[in-house]
């Protein structure tokens, strides 16, 4: 396991810089994904490779134990872990998606039909988009992330 | 009548559900599940009740546009087979609550005896060939599970026999069915070349279809393709070999499985293609096959030391009787097609009577006596007087004694191959001949059977208990049935027919009858005048009769014919089997390493693909629409550059940083070809991919260690293989358009770009377009929503297959 005994002062100082701007640079594409390139898939890997390079300079349970301030668990016993909350992702999204689905069903129209509002006259936007798509693009966000980071917590924690 | 659709549905998918819901119910009431599926069995067979006098098609569409759906048909030989299938289920159920109380896996054994139950309908009432054959090796799969039930060595040889021999018969059958589906596309009255019964399908169109078959020259591969499939599940000769290691099952399951319903399904086949394929060649073909098979395995089961081994053989050679019955008629004269179709269709019921009954008795004496063996059984009929009873009126029927219901069936068999045998002369009089010696050995073991129950008890057998009810009813009811029956024939000497069963068989003659053949009026009864076939039955009873005393040194004769090894046909499977296992075939195709099911999988597929194009003679498209910048150039250079050094590296890091050089230039590749979102993608992807690597790196050997040569070679020739492929595909299918679909004024891509983005001028609500200046991302989330859902899925499921391979690993070995 690559732990933070292996890594230089330059990895751990870049890796904390360029952590955050690596997520708010997905959550940026995954929110123009509409107009401009970008989307859930793209912004759900992105996501993924922050974390994982927090995973490769500073070990395994680092993300646990300094940023959620808890006792690292040991991934894929019966009790809660850092596996499971990815587990749930996978779940919370796949439901997101196909439930954001459902609601075109009740509105009376086919299985993951999509509409789009325009709000006219907001500050600073002028007209601002809001797509139905976007629920429905958060939930593959949701999957890819949460899918990913179990893979690479499994691979890891060999 | 119209079948209703629902409830025919109903009927098939009803066992499918109720064995998926198995574990719960068996977690709620425990041993009691045998009582719930035995309810199944009973709304199955209340619903097929409802359908009766029914006759038609029934259609769910799937995909319309390519002619896709779930058919079923009903008629009365559909009816006979889902009747036997749920009313014999209905019984074994109840019998299995008392049979397998100590017995170990019950809730795999029902739920795969509910699955088989639905499998089995779905055979009876299947209207196309796809469906018949998907349906038709389902049971062939849930055969193979119950028959290894117990999971020792010998049930595993069985099974796995089993498995061989009826799956790769079904496989011949699949190239028959093909071959017909071939044939039909050219008849215009066809509708869907896949529709075997009902509106529009071959049956209905039987003779257009016959003359096809035989312009094309297929009327005979297709007549012995089917035949194959059909004797290789009815265990005809020399197929049969399968039946008696099936016994291996517990009873019950031998009881439903392989007596009453599936061996049913190949006699059901020829049945129900028998007014498409009947010629001369199908006479030649089914009666001999049919009447060998009745008379070698009525011989085999004189021989037997098992009463279930006994009874096996028995119906080996039974089913050969209703093989030779559909297999008699004549071009001339349809009078004898006519008695031939009812000689099948009055033995399939008569048949499910005794021999289900005879196989619950075996059971009950297994359970009772604890033991099978012929030699160590007698006298039972003290302990057991109920048994008794009930096994007197099933083996006299077996035996075909008079006034007992099996008389009458093979009456009819006696009386069809004598009228076959005068009208066509010649060598045909073997027929009658052989169906009478196969008819004295099935006199002689049917009385052996009986004689279990009379003379002297050995010492050793000690008190035998009775059975439990749920064990002794359900024989009970199908003795009194068969008995119904044989009565119905004395009662209708005098004149009062047995009304609904004529009716009923009636029906059944007439699924197996060129449509321009006279009407049927079944009918049987006790003959009250003097004919050959009555002469021919007088002479097996009384052959029997008299060589019955005798009956131990018949059986020694016949024990050294039988152990002669080139007469064996388990001689020649075994043999082969072990040559196989000799030889190292198995550590060819699967030796536990990935890289060779790797190998035989994307090699397998390559060469498939590739003969698929090359046997739908495509040509490869030229490039004309791709100029190659300067730019682009350098970075496929590049690209090709760093592939070819990935071969080359001397270590992981070096291999791995040198592969995504590769990923990087496609990137590249991606940006310069306008192609934003995938460039993204690209890149991102291939930090992940290096990511996961580097966490990987240190439990990976450092060097890949030198490779055999042949190894190289075998590994470049594979992957050039697979490259190759994947090329031609996509060169291919870039350069197909898909055309205009019905529903669109212009093509995909045009709506797509045109619905994409919001119009110019648009109010505050948008439904009907994609009001996304990004096309790709528009597809993915809007217009093709669907698909990546779909895609989602997958990569959750992906996720998880790897927590299971990986991380739960070690947890499944310590369980």
């Amino acid at each position: 396991m690559t732990t933070d005994n292996h890594t230089t002062v330059i990895a751990r100082t870049v890796a904390r810089v360029v952590f955050p701007i690596i997520v708010v640079t997905a959550i940026a594409l995954l929110l123009q994904g509409h107009n401009l390139p970008g989307g859930g898939f793209i912004a759900g890997t992105l996501t993924a490779a922050a974390v994982g390079l927090v995973y490769v300079i500073y070990g395994m349970d680092y993300l646990e134990r300094e940023l959620l301030g808890r006792a690292p668990s040991a991934p894929f016993t019966d009790e809660a872990g850092i596996d499971r909350e990815y587990g749930t992702l996978v779940t919370t999204g796949l439901a997101l998606a196909a439930g954001s689905g459902v609601v075109a069903i009740l509105f009376g129209e086919a299985f993951l039909t999509q509409a789009v509002w325009f709000f006219h006259h907001v500050p600073i936007y002028g007209e601002f988009e809001v797509a139905s798509a976007l629920a429905f693009d958060l939930g593959v966000y949701a999957v890819v992330v949460g899918a990913l980071l179990t893979i690479l917590a499994v691979v890891g924690a060999e | 009548m119209q079948p209703t659709a629902g409830i025919v549905l109903a009927v098939v998918a009803l066992p499918f559900l109720a064995a998926a819901t198995v574990p719960l119910v068996y977690r709620a009431i425990g041993e009691r599940t045998a009582y719930f599926a035995a309810t199944v069995a009973a709304a199955c067979f209340a619903l097929i009740a409802t359908q009766f006098g029914a006759e038609g098609t029934v259609v769910f569409e799937w995909i319309p546009a390519f002619d896709v759906s779930l058919s079923f048909y009903v008629d009365g030989l559909s009816l006979l087979i889902g009747f036997l299938a749920s009313g014999v289920g209905v019984l074994v159920f109840t019998y299995s609550g008392g049979y397998m109380h100590t017995e170990p896996g019950k809730q795999r054994y029902y739920a795969t005896l509910l699955a088989f139950m639905g499998a089995m309908l779905g055979v009876a009432f299947a209207a196309d060939l796809i469906a018949l054959f998907l349906f038709w090796e389902l049971t062939s799969v849930a055969s193979f599970l119950l028959i290894g039930h117990y999971q020792d060595e010998s049930g595993q040889y069985a099974a796995r026999k089993s498995m061989f021999v009826t799956v790769s018969g079904g496989l011949f059958m699949l190239i028959g069915f093909l071959l017909l589906h071939w044939v039909a596309l050219d008849v215009a009255a066809v509708e869907s070349a896949f529709r075997l019964a009902g509106e529009g399908s071959m049956l209905a169109n039987a003779d257009a279809m016959q003359t096809a078959l035989q312009q094309q020259g297929l009327l005979v591969p297709v007549l012995v393709l089917v035949g194959i499939g059909a004797a290789a599940k009815s265990a005809q000769v020399p197929l049969h070999i399968w039946l008696p290691n099936a016994m291996e099952a517990p009873t019950p399951v031998s009881a439903f499985l392989h007596s009453a319903t599936m061996v049913k399904a190949g006699v059901y086949l020829i049945g129900r293609v028998r007014p498409l394929l009947v010629t001369d060649e199908w006479v030649l073909l089914f009666a001999l096959l049919g009447l060998v098979t009745m008379t070698v395995t009525a011989m085999l089961a004189v021989t037997a030391s098992d009463i279930k081994e006994l009874l096996a053989y028995s119906t080996a050679s039974h089913l050969g009787l209703i093989v030779a019955g559909y297999g008699i008629a004549s071009t001339a004269d349809s009078h004898i097609g006519l008695l031939g179709a009812e000689t099948g269709a009055f033995h399939i019921l008569n048949h499910a009577l005794f021999k289900a009954t005879l196989f619950l008795v075996a059971g009950i004496i297994a359970h009772e006596a604890g033991t099978r063996a012929i030699d160590e059984l007698g006298g039972l009929r003290k302990d057991l007087p109920l048994t008794a009873g009930i096994t007197a009126v099933a083996a006299l029927g077996m035996a075909g004694v008079p006034p007992f219901n099996g008389f009458y069936s093979k009456e009819l068999l006696f009386h069809a191959t004598y009228v076959l045998a005068e009208h066509d002369g010649g060598l045909w009089w073997l027929l009658p001949i052989v169906a009478v010696i196969g008819s004295v050995f099935t006199f002689l073991y049917s009385i052996r059977f009986l004689m279990l129950f009379f003379g002297d008890k050995p010492d050793e057998l000690g008190h035998v208990h009775s059975p439990p009810w749920s064990m002794r009813g359900p024989p009970l009811l199908l003795a009194v049935l068969a008995g119904v029956v044989g009565l119905g024939g004395v009662t209708a000497a005098f004149g009062v027919h047995l009304g609904p069963v004529e009716e009923f068989v009636n029906r059944v003659i007439e699924s197996s009858l060129p449509t321009s053949a006279e009407e049927p009026h079944f009918s049987y009864y006790l003959p009250t005048k003097l004919s050959p076939w009555l002469g021919m039955s007088a002479l097996t009873v009384a052959v029997g009769g008299v060589a019955y005393p005798f009956y131990d040194s018949i059986r020694d004769a016949l024990r050294e014919v039988r152990d002669a090894d080139p007469l064996r046909p388990n001689w020649y499977y075994d043999g082969a089997t072990e040559w196989v296992d000799a030889n190292d075939v198995g550590d060819l195709v699967h030796n536990g390493l990935l890289r060779t099911y790797a190998l035989w999988f994307l090699g397998g597929a390559s060469l498939l693909t590739l003969g698929g194009y090359a046997a739908a003679a495509v040509g490869v498209p030229a490039f004309t629409s791709f100029a190659v910048t300067p730019a682009i150039g350098i970075v496929l250079v590049v690209a090709i550059v760093g592939a070819a050094a990935v071969t080359d590296a001397p270590s992981h890091v070096a291999g791995v940083l040198t592969l995504s050089i590769l990923g990087f230039m496609v990137a590249i590749f991606y940006i310069l070809a306008d192609a934003p979102d995938l460039a993204l993608t690209q890149l991102v992807i291939e930090t992940l991919v290096l990511l996961i690597f580097l966490l990987v790196l240190d439990k990976l050997p450092a060097f890949y260690g030198d490779s055999e040569r042949w190894t190289t070679i075998r590994d470049a020739g594979a992957s050039l293989l697979v490259g190759g492929t994947v090329a031609v595909t996509v060169l291919l299918s870039t350069a197909s358009s898909p055309g205009i679909p019905s529903y669109l004024e212009h093509s995909l891509k045009s709506f797509f770009i045109e619905r994409a983005p919001p119009p110019a001028e648009h109010g505050s609500f948008l439904l009907d377009s994609g009001g996304g200046h990004n096309i790709v991302n528009v597809i993915l989330v809007d217009f093709r929503a669907f698909d990546t859902l779909g895609e989602i899925s997958v990569v959750a499921m992906a996720a998880l297959s790897i927590v299971t391979l990986i991380a739960m690993r070690e947890r499944g070995e310590t369980q």
